[in-house]
């Protein structure tokens, strides 16, 4: 069984892909065959759905890491596998909304805005629906857990949505928002505003929003422009070390074409901010399956009902191929790791270990 | 060892789903939402009515095209910088003012960041169009994002609370509740996860357009084979979750669908069911199955 090297070259491995590939799932796989080879992991998920806690055969999973190292070294020791002692396994679950006021609190000190900011509705609504305030608040944490220095592997399961990478343009647009010209508008005492086109835009937004609206808006943008220098630093921190050589992204997908143009963008944009790519991981395929024997091919023909699934599996997997070369090629040729497509679903550490010994 | 029984949940049968004028197909990445879609989209079209079917920001496409692809069958890719422009036009009824007000960086700034503009836009979209055709088949994001777009309109008929945006929330909410106007189809594959997050998927929908429940479609069945006497039949005991090989694969995955369909009859979810369509034919196989059916 050879190991993967970014199970040793990186301290946070960010798995990135497609939805509905079993990514989180298959994350959590990553981290315990990290764990196996005797490193200290955290697996990171923001999911709502939570498969990760289901895929570990929990309930839930705390927003604090949780401690899973005795369970998997005993179901690992039930596989005649042994957990290397300086080994650790844990596991969490950030709460979106209260990592996001924590954020907020740490940074402002006047609790007069803070209170205003959080009672805020459109506050409200942006802790909750902001593209990218889930990635935000994975990255805090994120930062939270290397910073502790508990954990030399950190795999962060990003949310499966194609706003998953907006948190990379998050400093740029933050800087268009604060850009003195733009804040002002908004921050201004509109008698103060003295640009005609200004006052005209302000004004159609107004009528076409009520003035509730406009309200609530402007005393969120001065809440947002009091925070914003703690936040812009914040969020440097954070893309340096996701820049640095300490990060890899692994590339998570299925095994079909349609997948290929959504990779290619990832890639492209990953590579635009300086985020190296480690490996594609295909994920649920017939292909790692071996080929149909001729033995089994003669049982099909006897049985009409088994040469039905043998004519979809075959096709399948003519299909599979096919895709597998516009995803490779997508993502510029990374080394490729082809996942099995899973006989039943995921329901405890037993089941993880079996698939992460196939990675 | 756990696995999740889903609770009592409303449902609509498919077939009157499908006889209603705003059809929103959604369901979780990879299910197969762009096949079964097009597929309905292409019997209503055969049948003679003005059909609009609706991807979402397909990047391959052009934002906000139009195509023709058949007689009485057209394909939007609704976008949202194009659907704002087209509605503030409306809204300002002068083009040009228009313009001059999505070009302004405020409001760029406020359409790309702002909670649920762009959702609310690219539904907006499609709520105008409504009038122009007979039917609308609506191909929605995967599930979170699907998802965002109907929060969106709730959460700004909350924001604004006066105002012409706020009326044309509440009108679009009203709409998309009415079981006379518009339904939702959730597709869903026969493993034992993605059931469990149509469900959820369902009731989340179903808290913000309470009185409008949808219809469940549990898309590519694998062929149904005979267990061999030896053989356990309840997934949860087998001791691993990989197969053997792939014959073995297709036994397991036979039956672990009739034991999810079980527990999902057990727990009184109504549904469809649709065959594994080999790739290539498969828009045509699932029009097909579904009018064999009598859904269509």
């Amino acid at each position: 069984m050879t190991v993967p090297p970014q199970f040793f070259k990186r301290d946070v491995i960010i798995t990135c892909g497609t939805g509905g590939v079993g990514k989180t799932t298959l994350s959590a796989a990553m981290g315990i065959r990290a764990a196996l080879e005797g490193r200290r992991v955290c697996v990171i998920t923001i999911d709502p759905a939570k498969r990760l806690a289901t895929s570990l055969g929990m309930k839930e999973l705390g927003s604090e890491p949780q401690d899973l190292t005795e369970r998997l070294r005993a179901s690992a020791s039930a596989q005649g596998l042994a957990l290397p002692e300086k080994a650790s396994f844990h596991a969490l679950m950030p709460d979106t909304r209260s990592t996001f006021e924590e954020f907020f609190r740490r940074l402002t000190s006047s609790s007069v805005v803070l209170d205003q900011l959080i009672k805020n509705p459109l506050f409200q609504i942006f802790a909750r629906e902001f593209s990218g305030t889930n990635e935000y608040m994975a990255l805090q944490q994120l930062m939270k857990l290397y910073d502790s220095g508990q954990f030399d592997c950190i795999v962060l399961d990003t949310p499966p949505s194609r706003n998953t990478l907006d948190f990379l343009d998050a400093p740029k647009l933050l800087n268009q928002l604060f850009d003195a010209n733009i804040i002002q508008w908004l921050i201004r005492p509109a008698n103060k505003i003295a640009e005609a086109t200004v006052k005209k835009a302000l004004g159609l937004l107004e009528k076409l929003t009520g003035a509730t609206f406009m309200h609530h808006m402007l005393e969120f943008a001065r809440g947002l422009f009091e925070i914003r220098t703690g936040f812009s630093k914040q969020l440097n921190r954070v893309i340096e070390l996701l820049s640095s050589d300490k990060t890899g992204v692994v590339l998570v997908t299925g095994a079909h074409a349609d997948f290929a143009e959504e990779l290619a963008h990832f890639r492209r944009h990953l590579l635009s901010h300086g985020l190296k790519l480690d490996a594609l991981f295909v994920n649920r395929t017939l292909g790692a399956y071996p080929e149909l024997s001729s033995e089994n091919l003669t049982e099909a023909k006897m049985n009409p009902e088994l040469s039905r699934s043998v004519e979809l599996i075959q096709s399948l997997r003519t299909r599979e191929t096919q895709a597998l070369s516009r995803l490779k090629h997508a993502t510029g040729d990374l080394p490729t790791t082809l996942m099995p497509e899973l006989a039943r679903d995921i329901h405890s550490i037993e089941d993880l270990i079996y698939v992460a010994r196939q990675i | 060892m756990q696995t999740s029984t889903p609770q009592q949940t409303q449902c609509t049968p498919v077939a009157e789903i499908l006889k209603r004028p705003v059809i929103f197909v959604s369901g979780k990445g990879g299910v197969g939402k762009t096949v079964v879609s097009q597929a309905i989209a292409q019997v209503f079209a055969q049948k003679g009515q003005r059909t609009l079917w609706v991807g979402f920001e397909d990047p391959t496409r052009k934002p906000g095209e139009l195509l023709r692809i058949a007689k009485n069958l057209h394909y939007l890719n609704c976008e949202a910088t194009t659907a704002f422009e087209e509605y503030m036009g409306l809204k300002l009824r002068i083009p040009g003012l228009a313009h001059l007000f999505t070009s302004n960086p405020v409001i760029k700034f406020l359409a790309k960041a702002g909670p649920g503009i762009h959702e609310l836009v690219l539904l907006g979209k499609l709520w105008y169009e409504r009038k122009n055709y007979d039917r609308i088949v609506a191909d929605l994001p995967s599930t979170g994002y699907g998802l965002a777009m109907f929060q969106s309109i709730d959460n700004w008929a909350k924001m604004f609370q006066s105002g012409p945006l706020y009326k044309d929330a509440k009108a679009m909410i009203e709409t998309f509740s009415s079981t006379r106007e518009a339904g939702q189809l959730i597709v869903a594959l026969p493993e034992e996860m993605p059931l469990q997050e149509s469900l959820e998927l369902g009731a989340y929908l179903q808290r913000i357009f309470p009185h409008n429940a949808p219809a469940y479609l549990i898309n590519r069945r694998f062929p149904q084979l005979r267990a061999a006497d030896s053989q356990e039949t309840d997934p949860t005991r087998w001791s691993t979750p990989l197969a053997g090989n792939l014959l073995d694969f297709a036994q397991k995955r036979s039956l672990l669908e009739a034991h999810n369909s079980k527990i999902w009859n057990q727990a009184g979810v109504q549904y469809e069911d649709l065959d594994w369509e080999l790739p290539g034919t498969a828009i045509q196989g699932v029009s097909a199955q579904l009018q064999k059916k009598g859904l269509l």
